[in-house]
């Protein structure tokens, strides 16, 4: 105690005649979060974001970025005496003969899969619970560029140590450059410095792994924290929940224990992995040579669904004109992470435009809550599953001893046929979901006691669902606050569309209307509770007459 | 009417003391600081509401029925039943046991660091890297464990409610900024002067051009046709293995096969330049038109790189001719033209015509009649 106090008359004395930093401290520390497992995905990426720019620093100590070639004389006995570029070299130096260096790389490397893996399971969370609307479309969109430079960081990361894996990958990068019609060899030029192998490369790499790409990360995720900080983290329907409130914890000291313990975790975690699942093993795999390669080659998990769109692609070229474009390559690899990326980008204004919700949302959804987008949510990941998937065909292929051509051919067929199919069962699931949660909040629990009225006719009675569940059902909303109803719900008055939208034309309004009932709920349910049966007590007062 | 930020009153009452004593002791609302998000949003600490028991709501001047206003609800009960004092003991244990064997392996992590063998060849090696990795785990996990077990179990479990702050501005406030940024556009009297503007335009807009030559200069481009069009093979050039031996008529049984290289050092032309030796039975082999003089007596040399994203095409099925690219399971035929049979590839693997020397050695006839590797838009327009 006497030490708290000594901090906060000294210490912070001295800040705060200084900075006045009194008031914002207190109010940081008084600011209420939510609390729900699925927010804990972000803070894991973040965490992971931390153990990466640790452990990479320390490899930077000794990893040296050059072409150049020397001969092994490490302490891996059986690479002695091979020909090999001094950033293979210092890899296996840093892995055989820096104490800990090995631990250091793991890490690294098991620090970067998790981080796109928490980074795609965060995204997947804010899509399917609607967190991206109004007013946080503007995160979604860091979000979704930290994922495009995750991506980026990690490729160029896995092409630094130059062995036989890292240098296939960079072979295929130059030629999906090359691919590009008009400025692809000009761009691959530019990139690699001359013709591949390059004489630059590797220096580049290096400096937009270590520097450029870190910095804009830090960059977005520094403004990501601090729109969550002013806008304040969204929350689930509960009781005494509102678009105008948050429910939780202060930061200060519950939630600062649970998330500081947690980094420690993660970080713990991953000691864990990078000492006992050994990942990369490069010394295995020789130092990179343009004619020699071997079966099964992988990349991290995160290019995956690059290389299955590629596997999948038939053997298309246009050529005319006395120009080729090779759409074998493009279509896979530029085209169609361009599209992904971009309708990633544009789906909060694309909902809004489809729904005509332009209103403020700090209410997670539940998936079920808003059939349509969840299903178009699971028709994109199955369509990226089997794209993921088919990356994998030639080890699927060896392991289930099944022909390579035919899982590219299922490839090919799934990839047309799954996503629709997942749309429409996704979409019936959800509905049948609302349906026996209007029956649960509307009528409450089956109680097995049957009752007859004094007409004759036999009821079972009802027991009303508990509170909190029945909130977290039912959602109704205040509509006294200025922002945040539920908008369009079916029965909504029409005071609940925005004023001054411009839109007030009421069949545009009425067509806007009854697609967003389609999106959100199906026709003839309502959000409210409505008594359409006897509730207990009306049968306890009808039985007494 | 709002204080201003730094009015005392607010700060003192509520800076120090756990949780519980700041709510049991509250500030009353009509005297609460400004400590909402923004000193115009008015959030007060006063709008900070723990329901885990209806003895603290009392004690924060709210009953029931006044949180229970929003949407009806009434509060929930949350968080577990109070731990008796000797739960809260065994807890308090638990965290301290946790904390303590962070503090344990710290010392087993340092002591293994520098005792350990972590040398390849020495007999502790294979336990070098995972004992490391433990100690260290359980040094984090310990603290991280020991901190999220304290917090909940032995802290105040409570769930606080704060007010959101209107998201926009008041329309007020937004046209004070629009007017101010229109009031410092005409005091910059760059409306009245279209000749400025003009030419700020074109100032600016050339900077932008300004890196242009710098991002240019960092490729070397002046014989970039020619470099993707052409690789080392000239002719009469030998074929060698990677060993650096020569390959001679006669070396290779049928159904085998040989990578070769050109004799040259530059690792972009070794790159360019891998190429498979394959020698079948001649009459397995289907002569392409205009081909006929490529190949010797069933030996016959394509490039090895793919001509899908120029992975080596390397696993050759002796029967079948098949030859496989392990990137993308592209699928040539050896035995006629190396045609594309399966796969993404869209082009035939080039072929080396070859020719044997007066010593028996296989030569090259010249370079590949086409780029070797993945297409290009300039491929066919030389």
């Amino acid at each position: 105690m006497t030490l708290v106090s000594k901090a906060t008359d000294g210490t912070g004395r001295w800040v705060d005649d200084r900075l006045g930093s009194s008031n914002f401290v207190r109010r940081s520390l008084n600011k209420v979060f939510p609390d729900h497992w699925s927010f804990m995905l972000g803070e894991i990426a973040l965490y992971t974001f931390i153990i990466l720019l640790l452990s990479g620093t320390y490899l930077a100590f000794f990893y040296t970025p050059s072409l150049g070639e020397v001969v092994y004389d490490g302490s891996y006995t059986p690479l002695v005496g091979v020909a090999m570029s001094e950033a293979y070299h210092s890899t296996l130096d840093i892995s055989f003969d820096v104490r800990g260096g090995l631990l250091m790389r793991q890490i690294h490397h098991w620090a970067a899969l998790l981080f796109m893996v928490a980074i795609v399971v965060h995204i997947m969370r804010v899509f399917f619970t609607g967190a991206f609307r109004k007013p946080r479309e503007l995160n979604w969109v860091i979000g979704v560029l930290l994922l495009i430079f995750g991506l980026l960081e990690g490729v160029a990361g896995y092409s630094l140590p130059d062995d036989l894996l890292s240098g296939t990958g960079l072979r295929i990068i130059w030629s999906i450059m090359l691919a590009v019609p008009v400025v692809g060899t000009w761009a691959a030029f530019l990139i690699f410095g001359a013709e591949y192998p390059g004489t630059d490369i590797l220096d580049r790499l290096y400096i937009a792994h270590v520097f450029v790409v870190p910095l804009i990360l830090l960059g977005l995720i520094t403004l990501h924290m601090m729109m969550i900080w002013y806008q304040k983290h969204t929350q689930f329907a509960g009781p005494g929940r509102t678009e105008t409130n948050v429910v939780g914890s202060r930061l200060y000291p519950a939630y600062a224990a649970k998330a500081g313990g947690f980094f420690f975790l993660v970080f713990g975690v991953i000691a864990l992995l990078g000492g006992l699942a050994q990942i990369n093993p490069v010394w295995l795999y020789g130092p990179y040579n343009p004619s020699q390669v071997f079966a099964g080659a992988q990349p991290d998990w995160y290019i995956g669904f690059l290389d299955g769109s590629t596997r999948l692609m038939p053997g298309w070229e246009i050529s005319a004109l006395g120009y080729t474009v090779p759409i074998n390559v493009i279509i896979p690899t530029v085209v169609l992470p361009g599209l992904m990326f971009t309708a990633m980008l544009v789906y909060p204004w694309l909902e809004q435009r489809f729904t005509g919700d332009r209103e403020y949302h700090n209410l997670l959804d539940r998936p079920r809550d808003a059939p349509v987008r969840t299903a178009i949510g699971a028709m994109a990941l199955s369509f990226y599953m089997v794209l993921w998937i088919s990356g994998g065909n030639d080890v699927i292929a060896s392991v289930f001893r099944v022909s390579v051509n035919n899982t590219t051919y299922a490839g090919r067929v799934l990839l047309l046929l799954l996503p629709p199919l997942v749309y429409v069962i996704t979409k019936r699931v959800c509905l049948a979901l609302q349906h026996s949660d209007d029956e649960l909040a509307h009528h409450g629990i089956e109680s097995g006691t049957i009752r007859r009225l004094p007409s004759g006719e036999f009821v079972e009675e009802t027991v009303p669902l508990p509170m909190p569940y029945r909130a977290a059902l039912t959602r109704v909303e205040p509509s006294e606050v200025g922002h945040g109803q539920k908008v369009l719900a079916s029965g909504a008055p029409d005071q609940d569309v925005p004023h001054g939208s411009g839109h007030e034309d009421s069949q545009y309004l009425e067509t806007r209307r009854s697609r967003s009932k389609g999106f959100f709920r199906p026709k003839g349910v309502s959000t409210t509770p409505t008594r359409t049966e006897p509730s207990p007590a009306e049968l306890e007062g009808s039985g007494q007459q | 009417v709002t204080p201003p930020p730094d009015d005392p009153k607010g700060t003192s009452a509520d800076a120090a003391g756990s949780i519980r004593d700041r709510l049991k002791s509250p500030a009353p609302s009509s005297e609460a600081s400004a400590s909402g998000d923004t000193s115009r949003s008015g959030v007060s600490d006063a709008s900070f509401q723990q329901t885990d028991s209806a003895g603290l709501r009392e004690a924060h001047g709210r009953s029931a029925q006044q949180e229970s206003t929003h949407a009806g609800f009434e509060p929930m009960e949350v968080g577990p039943e109070p731990l008796t004092p000797r739960e809260a003991k065994v807890a308090e244990l638990k965290v301290a046991a946790l904390f303590l064997l962070s503090a344990l392996s710290v010392v087993a992590f340092c002591v293994w660091y520098v005792v350990g063998d972590h040398r390849f060849g020495t007999p502790g090696n294979p336990y070098f890297n995972p004992l490391l990795g433990l100690f260290m785990a359980l040094a984090l996990g310990g603290v991280g464990a020991g901190a999220v077990v304290w917090a909940k179990t032995l802290m105040v479990d409570e769930e606080a409610v704060q007010e959101r702050h209107p998201f926009g501005s008041p329309s007020e406030e937004r046209a004070a900024t629009a007017e101010a940024l229109k009031a410092g556009l005409g005091d910059s009297g760059l409306k009245r002067r279209p000749l400025l503007i003009g030419t700020l335009a074109l100032g600016a807009g050339s900077l932008a051009l300004l890196p242009l030559p710098f991002v240019f200069g960092m490729g070397r481009f002046q014989h970039k046709e020619r470099e993707l069009a052409t690789t080392a093979w000239r002719e009469g050039m030998r074929l060698y293995r990677n060993n650096g031996t020569p390959v001679r008529q006669g070396d290779l049984q049928i159904g085998a096969v040989e990578s070769v290289f050109p004799d040259v050092e530059l690792p972009q032309l070794r790159a360019d330049s891998p190429v498979l030796l394959i020698r079948m039975r001649p009459e397995e082999l289907q002569v392409q038109e205009g081909r006929e003089d490529w190949s010797i007596d069933g030996h016959v040399a394509y490039s090895s790189i793919c001509s899908h994203l120029g992975c080596p095409v390397k696993l050759y099925e002796q029967q079948t001719h098949h030859l496989l690219c392990p990137c993308h399971q592209s699928t040539f035929d050896a035995s006629r033209g190396a045609d594309v049979i399966f796969g993404p590839a869209a082009r035939p693997l080039p072929q080396l015509a070859i020719s044997v020397d007066d010593e028996g050695y296989f030569v090259a006839q010249g370079d590949f009649s086409e780029p070797i590797g993945p297409s290009y838009w300039e491929r066919d327009s030389r």
